[in-house]
């Protein structure tokens, strides 16, 4: 047993448990200063990933290295960002319960469980607390129906792919005889050809994580949800969790079935193909800018997916450094979404923005640089992410991936290009002023999508020490 | 003989044996606790209470036994009569079985199980379900409305019970009821768990839904509750049934917490009685406080039910558990 | 011999409740089914030897989570004609996507291979006959996989706060509650007293509140008054 290696997560467990009862014991409103402390706690729990030392803990069951330390930092970041861009949502949509930064408190406890497992039940574990987070906070605005039925729609599909996912777990323990990941990759090596039943365990688990990231053929949710759920749970959907989910997918793909790799690499590609192709096209025709960001992000887990499916080191350092921009410019572009509002109320559609270049230049700017970032336009940010995974793709001679990527990205900067002429050529009235707390996000994340270029070398070191780490 | 003992034949013999020299007393006491109870409350109240068959009265059981049997057995129309029967049957056979597993003396049991708290656990939380059944099945209003009450009564004050238990195991550490027994040699848990057992006997009082928590029958606002619909044999099961559990409840109370067939102290003229009269005089003990209780409190309101088992018992009790681990802990003396 | 009997009649009666309780027509008759199908499995458990968990089983789902599941399917009102409409629109999609899982399971079980040190590598359910399989488990869970224990405590919280948070609505401010409290240590609420024998609430010195009138009576020549106004039965 190894209590000091596992301190992230306990200090964030507490705090949270702190914070409920902070919540429930006063009489009073307490809820501002439990989004403050809950936020704190975030903060500390990044400190103290980035001062974890390496190793397992817990008879193997938790692993801690360099690949662990990238992903939960961004996992951190992500929760604590939209954690951020929620807070005066929820004010102004009487929203405002303290239950709601305690569930993006447990959420973060359950990806950060699930990037440091190390165990199949570990794995299931930190899932489920994520899930079960998400689909609560899908729901939290209980008095709309869309909510509503946007979390009782992720529950349903959530728990089907729950079902497969210890479907296929089953199918490995009772190839393997053991739950942990060294011992799986063990027996798998150990192991003279490839054995159909745990094929299909692999492809049932990889189904379930697929479902997560919202990949095709498991995408059919996000469209809804995203649109049913408030628009702040909505960034948060579409940041940290997919990280998580790609973080575990990785690790699971990398290294208990390393030596797999052809068996998963046809389901990936086809996964990668299928979901750019998807993002691309369906984003087109949509009129709700919600519904617009659900297509583009199934679009951004096919670019990302393509790193892993080329199964070289190469693609997974282009998969981390995609995410890690892919995060930051995703909970910018959902806080100019957050910031929509006009009299009060908040709103949806893409022409709402119209006029934004007049109005509000700032944070019309701020729309472009991300959507620009999202369409791959060099120098900024996306432009990177896009590049690492495209030649990853193109020095493990993957033309066909790598040519569709190049296509996709043309056809899906026509529906960018379109939000951004919506808010400088047609006109439209003012919307209500940002809150300071979205226009911080703003500036930060559109800071780092512009200035990417100028020091990408921090980053690329971090992901290749993640690298070699996962990979060994 | 031996031979035959160890042959399948004569296992299954024995067991039957044993089976019904447990069950033809209980069922007898059960007919007795009828008349005791209505002897005791009549006492209370100043009355005289049954004495008019037999001697004082002490035929009064059979007599109403047999008026029971002989009355018409009425299912009503529009009730699912495979479940209508169902209800009081379960209730009956779940009061019965419970106590194979009960030691009524050193190694006098029929089955000694690793798990006897469990068992007796899982057969209480099951004791619902014949309520529950018949509350639906009776297509009555008033039984339904019982069998909710009783339903949402019974597994609230199940979670309170069932961390009674754990603070006692923590004490034995087994889940025997003997070894439970035993561990009680030096002082019964009584005085060290004295909240515990306090807590565990209201309990057990809601788990039997006896007043002052009977709201599942509250003839006064629910005329009979879930057995409104009864008559006859049938309602006579459930009459056993809830005589039955008491028994049963009383048995778990003394076993838990009064130290079962031990003497209260190992001296002279106490371990000259054998340890089954201990054993039934402390479940009498137990079952005239169940009496006493009815005659004394008025029946509580819902709600204050509720927040009785909620949040008063489920947290005082898990406080006294994590307490009780402390000292065990920190003195050492936690068994192993 | 026994044990093998007694494996195959529970493990019968076990997937026939279950076929049960996806067939009954009626929803309660599927939960009770339900139950029964626990009650198999609990037995299944005892006969492999894992008597803790089999009375777990007892207890949580059968005690406690099944009466809720019955609690609620009792209360719902299901128009069953709708729900028939649905089953025969899905039934053959359904009964496709079944026989491909099911094709698939035979494929995988026809050819099923074990890592060479899968065996060992297998927990024994007891370390030994010395040792109650409550005590086992209790040494794993709470050494090995004390990590998981705690996440998956974690999990239960987080339901908790999401029934709670989706569902309680707070009563309106100015609602009335009842504080037992205060409501008990009202002076004036409770007055002991230790009357004689035969004493009327008068030489107690309690005063009672005026009666009403009472309607005086017609005189049609019977004096009899009653100033209780009924409850005597």
């Amino acid at each position: 047993m190894n209590w000091t290696l596992v301190l992230p997560e306990l200090v964030l467990a507490l705090a949270g448990l702190a914070a409920l009862v902070a919540g429930v014991l006063p009489k009073r409103d307490t809820s501002f200063a439990i989004n403050m402390g809950v936020f704190g706690a975030m903060l500390l729990a990044a400190v103290l990933v980035m001062a974890q030392p390496e190793g397992t803990a817990f008879a193997g069951q938790y692993v801690s290295d360099a690949f662990t330390r990238f992903m939960k930092l961004l996992v951190l970041a992500g929760a604590a960002l939209g954690l951020l861009v929620a807070m005066d949502w929820n004010v102004k949509e009487g929203l405002a319960k303290f239950e709601f930064p305690l569930l993006l408190l447990f959420s973060s406890l359950g990806m950060m469980v699930m990037v440091s497992a190390n165990d199949l039940i570990a794995l299931y574990l930190g899932l489920e607390l994520l899930s079960l987070s998400l689909y609560v906070i899908a729901a939290f605005n209980r008095d709309s129906e869309r909510s509503a039925e946007a979390g009782l729609k992720y529950f349903i599909l959530g728990s089907l792919a729950s079902g497969l996912l210890l479907y296929g777990a089953s199918l490995i323990y009772g190839f393997a005889g053991s739950t942990n990941f060294d011992r799986i990759a063990d027996a798998v090596s150990a192991t003279e050809g490839v054995p159909f039943g745990l094929v299909v365990g692999l492809v049932f688990v990889l189904a379930a994580l697929a479902f997560k990231v919202s990949a095709v053929p498991f995408h059919m949710w996000t469209p809804d949800v995203y649109e049913g759920a408030p628009t702040p749970v909505t960034a948060f959907f579409a940041s940290a969790p997919k990280v998580a989910a790609i973080a575990l997918l990785t690790r699971v793909a990398a290294g208990p079935f390393g030596e797999l790799v052809e068996q998963w690499q046809q389901v990936l590609i086809l996964a990668s193909l299928g979901s750019m192709i998807l993002g691309a096209l369906a984003a087109i025709g949509q009129k709700n800018i919600k519904r617009l960001m659900a297509y583009s992000s199934i679009g951004h887990i096919g670019y990302a997916l393509m790193g892993l499916a080329v199964g070289s080191d190469l693609g997974i350092r282009g998969l981390l450094l995609y995410m890690a921009i892919y995060l930051f410019t995703n909970v910018g572009a959902f806080a100019v979404l957050v910031a929509m509002r006009r009299n009060g109320r908040a709103l949806e559609g893409i022409d709402d923005l119209a006029g934004l270049g007049r109005t509000d230049p700032a944070m019309a700017l701020a729309m472009t640089v991300f959507m620009l970032s999202m369409a791959g336009i060099p120098p900024l940010a996306g432009f990177f992410g896009k590049l690492y995974v495209f030649l990853a793709a193109v020095y493990g001679g993957y033309w066909t991936l790598a040519v569709v990527g190049v296509l996709t990205s043309a056809v899906s900067a026509y529906y960018y290009l379109r939000v951004i002429k919506v808010m400088y050529f047609d006109a439209g009235e003012a919307l209500d002023a940002r809150p300071t707390s979205l226009s911080v996000v703003l500036a930060g994340t559109g800071l780092f999508t512009v200035f990417f270029f100028a020091f990408p070398a921090p980053f690329l070191a971090a992901a290749q020490a993640a690298v070699a780490a996962l990979v060994g | 003989m031996d031979a035959f003992l160890a042959s399948p034949i004569g296992i299954l013999a024995l067991t039957v044996a044993q089976t019904l020299a447990l069950l033809v007393p209980l069922l007898i006491a059960v007919a007795y606790l009828t008349y005791a109870e209505r002897k005791v409350m009549a006492a209370m109240q100043m009355r005289k209470g049954p004495n008019v068959v037999g001697p004082f009265g002490l035929l009064q059981p059979f007599a109403d036994a047999l008026k029971m049997l002989l009355k018409e057995t009425i299912i009503p129309s529009g009730a699912n009569r495979a479940l209508f029967i169902l209800g009081p049957m379960l209730t009956l056979i779940l009061a019965l079985i419970a106590w194979a597993v009960i030691p009524v003396n050193d190694g006098w049991a029929i089955a000694d199980i690793n798990v006897g708290v469990l068992y007796l656990l899982a057969i209480s939380s099951l004791g619902v379900y014949g309520i529950v059944i018949a509350g639906w099945a009776s297509n009555s209003k008033y039984a339904f409305l019982g069998a909710l009450r009783s339903a949402a009564q019974m597994v609230s004050y199940e979670v309170s019970m069932g961390l009674v238990i754990v603070t006692v195991l923590l004490c034995v550490g087994s889940l025997n009821l003997s070894e439970i027994v035993r561990a009680q040699k030096t002082v019964w848990f009584a005085i060290p768990l004295f909240p515990m057992f306090v807590i565990f006997f209201i309990s057990t009082l809601a788990e039997t839904n006896r007043p002052p928590f009977d709201l599942a029958e509250g003839e006064s606002e629910l005329v009979a509750g879930f057995m409104v619909e009864y008559s006859s044999m049938t309602y006579a099961l459930f009459f056993l049934g809830e005589y039955a559990n008491m028994i049963l409840m009383s048995a778990m109370t003394s076993i838990l917490f009064l130290g079962g067939w031990l003497p209260p102290m190992d001296i002279a003229p106490f371990n000259w009685v054998p340890g089954p009269i201990w054993f039934i005089l402390k479940i009498m003990l137990c079952l005239f406080t169940f009496i006493w209780v009815r005659a004394t409190f008025p029946r509580y309101r819902y709600d204050q039910l509720m927040r009785l088992g909620w949040k008063i018992f489920l947290p005082f009790s898990l406080v006294y558990l994590v307490l009780t681990a402390f000292v065990l802990k920190l003195t050492g003396w936690l068994p192993v | 011999m026994i044990a093998a009997l007694a494996f195959y009649v529970f493990a019968a009666i076990l997937i026939a409740s279950a076929v049960m309780v996806v067939t009954s027509r009626n929803p309660v008759h599927s939960v009770l089914f339900l139950i029964l199908a626990f009650f198999n499995a609990a037995a299944l458990f005892l006969i492999a030897g894992a008597e803790f968990l089999a009375m777990i089983l007892v207890i949580v789902y059968v005690g406690a989570v099944a009466v809720l599941f019955l609690f609620i399917v009792m209360m719902l009102d299901i128009d069953f004609s709708r729900m028939r409409e649905g089953l025969q629109r899905y039934a053959p999609i359904g009964a496709v996507i079944g026989g491909i899982l099911f094709l698939e399971l035979l494929f995988v079980f026809g050819s099923w291979q074990f890592a060479p040190d899968a065996a060992t590598l297998r927990l024994n359910a007891t370390p030994g006959p010395e040792v109650t399989n409550t005590e086992a488990l209790g040494q794993l869970i709470y050494t090995d996989y004390i990590y998981l224990f705690q996440v998956a405590g974690l999990i239960l919280l987080v339901a908790m706060i999401g029934a709670i948070v989706l569902t309680l609505r707070d009563k309106p401010a100015n609602s009335k509650r009842q504080d037992i409290g205060v409501q008990v240590a009202r002076a004036e609420a409770v007055k002991l007293a230790n009357p004689p024998s035969r004493a009327g609430l008068g030489q107690l010195g309690i005063i009672r509140r005026p009666l009403p009138e009472a309607p005086k009576p017609k005189a049609v020549g019977h004096d009899h008054h009653d100033h209780h106004g009924g409850g005597h039965h």
